[in-house]
């Protein structure tokens, strides 16, 4: 008897431990493995007290080299070449970021249902089969033969490659990072291939955006002029990011002509069998979302400044992650002495500064993806001038978790992969087959432009870097310690004539093809300026002098209030640029509210909140209602005009906040009649003040709330991340703050005789969640607070002062 | 006193075993020492139970005071949308003592049906 019931007891318990060892489904950890005291999630608890110091011996390493932690774990390696620096870098970034690493080139390639699942609704696996189809593993590879076939980037890449490994292959199981306990896999070998992926990743994050579906439909429904009045493509009164008036070398091409030929299909009109699309999403509309993705810099010569030295300011906005996507390091090395910001997955630094310059970047947004409608002959063909041509297959096979692979064989055409068609249709319903032209898919080697600029030592060495920046093409910004400062709109950009790839292109007629690229030292670029300053926040790039013709994405609100405080300031101090850096004037506020008010019914005029707002100073700081009030009032407002109007056209694309503030001020001419615009500006006025009342009533009236700032974790789970975060700021305002994206790295070099360089990102510089320094920097973040880059001199061994732990590597 | 032996048995045995195996090592170390010292069934339970209480509960408690409960708290969250650590490390302390009483209990039983 016992022994049956002994039987059955051991038979229970065996079940249990089985299911205890298992995941559930593909969401739930194996709870046994992970609760574990010695080899769980425990094990991640880190000691706050953890003493970093240690010593080890790395047998493929030149010589000894020497890592300096301060209190921030801001490691400042010094290494005797450069294999053993970038050796180093990678060891620390992984030992410290290497879960996060492994998921930013998994997503760039299209690998997270390997690891996750197919998810609700197969949203990981068609997230995973978009990045194929864009062909981002395609442009990771080409860009790789390139870097690899350089010999400086070759060592560097496989340094960094030899460094994350060696971390990879000590790791102990109960050492992994607390997510992969999660979600129950392990690292692999890192690969130069991830590399490449990562640069892909942040190319496709900074110029994957394109309105070309959207504004194909819009031209053929509105009438020429009025969509030349509501998408402009450049606003005219733009403060260019290349101040207007600077003189561009003449060109050495003619400006290309548009061909003859039917070069753009249209969709309303049915000439080419077309029809409005099945679908219309009703999102939020992409650009909506995105508004605040770009970034500020400036810099200022030595003529403006406290201290008569040059001070730049850069704070590119990102989405807001945990881990952050910065680590703070210092290289140094012989030839080498640079601090700054890099991206984990990646050797060098990306923005920073040296003993001699510093620099930093804003995205560019001139248009460099393009989207060709493509004729399907037969099954394995497309026509292209009438004949004809065979597709390229590029079989992409995808694992999930617990399945099958999937396998989807992508087109390559001469127009580049098919991104969308009868098998992966657009997310709007639109149908036909689109094939991506992308400058991200030409082979570059971006990391050469990091390897100099890093050992940039004056203005020659800062042009030489730029000539092998070609993707995602970025305002480039330079100071230098002898007071120069310069700004480039750099990247590797086509000669296009007039609209192509503004629009959905005709792909069957060859004459739509990319032909001859712009030479890269004609990009425009001015330096020092006699406004002795310089500055671009993704506004348009130059008036209309400069020689070649571009389409982008361009922004306004920011440059205008950035111009508009820079020439103001004559003897600027570091202080100024952090006020600057963190200022929350809404310049949209400040110009449509007294119009709009003015416009206002007079049963309203008089309420509460519209005598507050003509008195507010249209600063939307954490603790204002106001700044509630407006933007809410101002929300209504904008879509009110548009979105009826637009709401069969897909993707969703409004005219910009810039131009509907023109049309409020100046007159609608036409587009909307006067009176049906005054009586909206009433009407979304009294929503917004239910709104607010509704807001007051539960407590969540302050800006802060209401916005409600989150840094989530990558994976989107609460316990890991941060939410309603108490600052100011939206999209619009320099301090660009909103939802999910923000400024992800600020930094403030004054470039005098001691370099004073101040910066801070919301995160901190350990991924594990576990850990005191896992988000230590993000209160002063959001208060708008910074701490010391400190560059340990080249030479001599830092004070004992600047650091707190020291790693010494034996070879 | 058998049953004090046995609960420093499996506490001592399972902390080795959990340095070189995974965690269910602790379902052999408890299953074997209740069959090696022939431990009554309402015993050797309770000696599961205790073993890997005292070899666990301390354990998480040390680290969590290390960390000053910053991974507890957030563990907490995801698990109970609440930080209270406390209650996780008592969650984590019920899998284990679970498992090592009942490994325990079905080992005497078999012992002990000869």
């Amino acid at each position: 008897m016992r022994k049956i019931f002994g039987t059955i007891l051991l038979g229970i318990t065996l079940v249990l431990v089985y299911v205890l060892d298992h995941p559930i489904g593909t969401r739930f950890p194996a709870l046994g493995r992970l609760l574990d005291p010695v080899n769980g999630c425990w094990a991640n608890a880190e000691n706050v007290n953890y003493d970093f110091n240690w010593e080890n011996k790395f047998p493929t390493l030149h010589h000894e080299v020497e890592v300096w932690l301060d209190d921030h774990l801001v490691p400042h390696i010094k290494a005797s070449d450069d294999h053993d620096l970038y050796f180093i870098q990678g060891y620390f970034t992984a030992s410290f970021r290497l879960w996060q690493m492994d998921m930013q080139t998994r997503a760039a390639a299209g690998r997270l249902a390997e690891v996750v699942g197919r998810g609700e609704g197969d949203k990981i696996l068609n997230f995973d089969r978009k990045q194929r189809r864009k062909g981002m593993v395609y442009a990771a590879e080409r860009s790789l033969e390139k870097m690899e076939s350089d010999p400086a980037t070759r060592l560097m890449m496989d340094a960094y490659t030899e460094g994350v490994n060696a971390y990879v292959a000590k790791l102990k199981k109960r050492d992994l990072p607390l997510e992969y306990k999660l979600m129950g896999f392990a690292p692999e070998k890192w690969t130069n291939l991830r590399i490449s992926l990562l640069l892909k990743y942040m190319a496709d994050d900074l110029t994957g955006y394109t309105e070309d579906i959207p504004l194909t439909f819009l031209r053929d429904l509105l009438l020429p002029e009025q969509f030349e009045l509501l998408f402009p493509g450049k606003i005219p009164a733009s403060n260019t990011v290349i101040p207007s008036g600077t003189e561009f070398s003449p060109a050495t091409l003619n400006q290309a002509q548009a061909p003859a030929g039917s070069l753009f299909p249209h969709f309303f009109t049915g000439k080419n069998g077309g029809g409005k699309p099945t679908a219309v999403n009703n999102e939020p509309s992409a650009r909506d979302e995105a508004s605040g993705i770009g970034s500020n810099n400036w810099a200022l010569s030595g003529s403006r400044t406290k201290s008569g030295a040059a001070i730049l300011c850069n704070d590119p906005h990102l989405t807001l992650n945990l881990p952050s996507l910065w680590f703070e390091a210092q290289l140094q090395a012989p030839g080498i002495n640079v601090f700054g910001a890099t991206l984990p997955g990646a050797p060098g630094v990306v923005i920073g500064f040296n003993d001699s310059v510093s620099w930093g970047f804003t995205n560019n947004y001139r248009d460099v993806k393009d989207f060709y409608e493509i004729s399907e002959a037969d099954a394995g063909h497309y026509l292209l001038n009438g004949r004809p041509l065979a597709y390229e297959n590029r079989v992409e096979v995808i694992g999930v978790k617990g399945e099958a692979d999937v396998t989807d064989t992508v087109h390559y055409t001469v127009h580049g992969p098919v991104m969308y068609d009868k098998h992966f249709v657009e997310p709007d319903g639109f149908t036909r087959p689109l094939a991506v032209r992308w400058k991200a898919h030409d082979p570059s080697n971006e990391l050469k432009a990091f390897y100099l600029l890093n050992r940039a030592r004056n203005y020659l060495g800062f042009t030489e870097a730029l000539g092998f920046y070609e993707c995602p093409a970025q305002n480039m910004l330079y100071a230098d310690r002898r007071g120069h400062i310069a700004l480039w709109g750099q990247g590797s950009f086509v000669n296009k004539w007039k609209d192509q790839g503004r629009y959905i292109m005709n792909g069957s007629d060859s004459a739509t093809l990319w032909h001859e690229l712009i030479p890269m030292t004609e990009n425009p670029h001015a330096s020092d300026p006699e406004q002795g300053y310089l500055a671009s926040a993704n506004q348009c790039v130059t008036d209309s002098t400069y020689p070649y013709w571009y389409n982008g994405y361009f922004y306004e609100f920011r440059a205008w209030r950035i111009n508009q405080v820079l020439q103001g300031l004559s003897k600027a101090t570091v202080e100024d640029m952090f006020a600057l850096q963190n200022d929350n004037y809404s310049w949209l506020a400040g110009h449509v509210l007294p119009v709009i008010l003015k416009r206002l019914s007079p049963d309203v005029v008089r309420s509460k909140w519209a005598v507050d707002l003509a008195a507010w100073d249209c600063r939307l700081e954490p603790n204002s209602k106001n700044a509630t009030f407006f933007q809410t009032w101002w929300y209504g407002l904008y879509h009110g005009l548009w979105d009826d109007r637009f709401k069969n056209v897909p993707d969703k694309l409004l005219p910009l906040p810039e131009v509907t503030m023109d049309l409020l001020k100046n007159g609608f001419r036409g587009v909307i009649p006067e009176n049906d615009v005054d009586k909206l500006i009433s009407s979304s006025f009294v929503k917004a003040q239910d709104s607010l009342a509704k807001l007051d009533k539960s407590g969540q009236a302050e800006w802060y709330l209401a916005k409600n700032t989150t840094v989530a974790h990558l994976l989107k789970l609460p316990a890991f991340g941060y939410d309603k975060i108490k600052a100011g700021g939206w999209g619009n305002t320099v301090n660009a703050l909103n939802g999910n994206h923000g400024p992800s790295w600020r930094m403030v070099v004054e470039m005098g005789k001691e370099i004073n360089a101040w910066g801070i990102y919301p995160g901190g510089q350990s991924g594990n969640p576990g850990s005191k320094y896992y988000a230590s920097f993000l209160g002063n973040w959001a208060n708008g607070k910074y701490h010391r880059l400190v560059l340990f001199p080249a030479g001599s061994p830092p004070a004992p002062n600047q650091y707190k732990y020291t790693i010494t590597v034996f070879p | 006193m058998r049953t004090t032996i046995s609960i420093i048995l499996i506490a001592f045995l399972s902390s080795i075993a959990e340095f070189f195996l995974p965690w269910w090592s602790i379902m052999p170390v408890a299953f074997g020492v209740a069959w090696t010292l022939r431990l009554r069934g309402g015993a050797a339970f309770f000696a599961g139970v205790a073993g890997i209480a005292i070899f666990w509960i301390p354990n998480m408690i040390f680290k969590d005071f290390a960390n000053e409960h910053i991974l507890s708290s957030r563990m907490a969250v995801l698990f109970f949308k609440a930080p209270n650590y406390a209650l996780f490390i008592a969650v984590c302390a019920s899998v284990g003592c679970l498992i090592g009483g009942l490994s325990a209990w079905s080992g005497s039983l078999l012992r002990r049906g000869d």
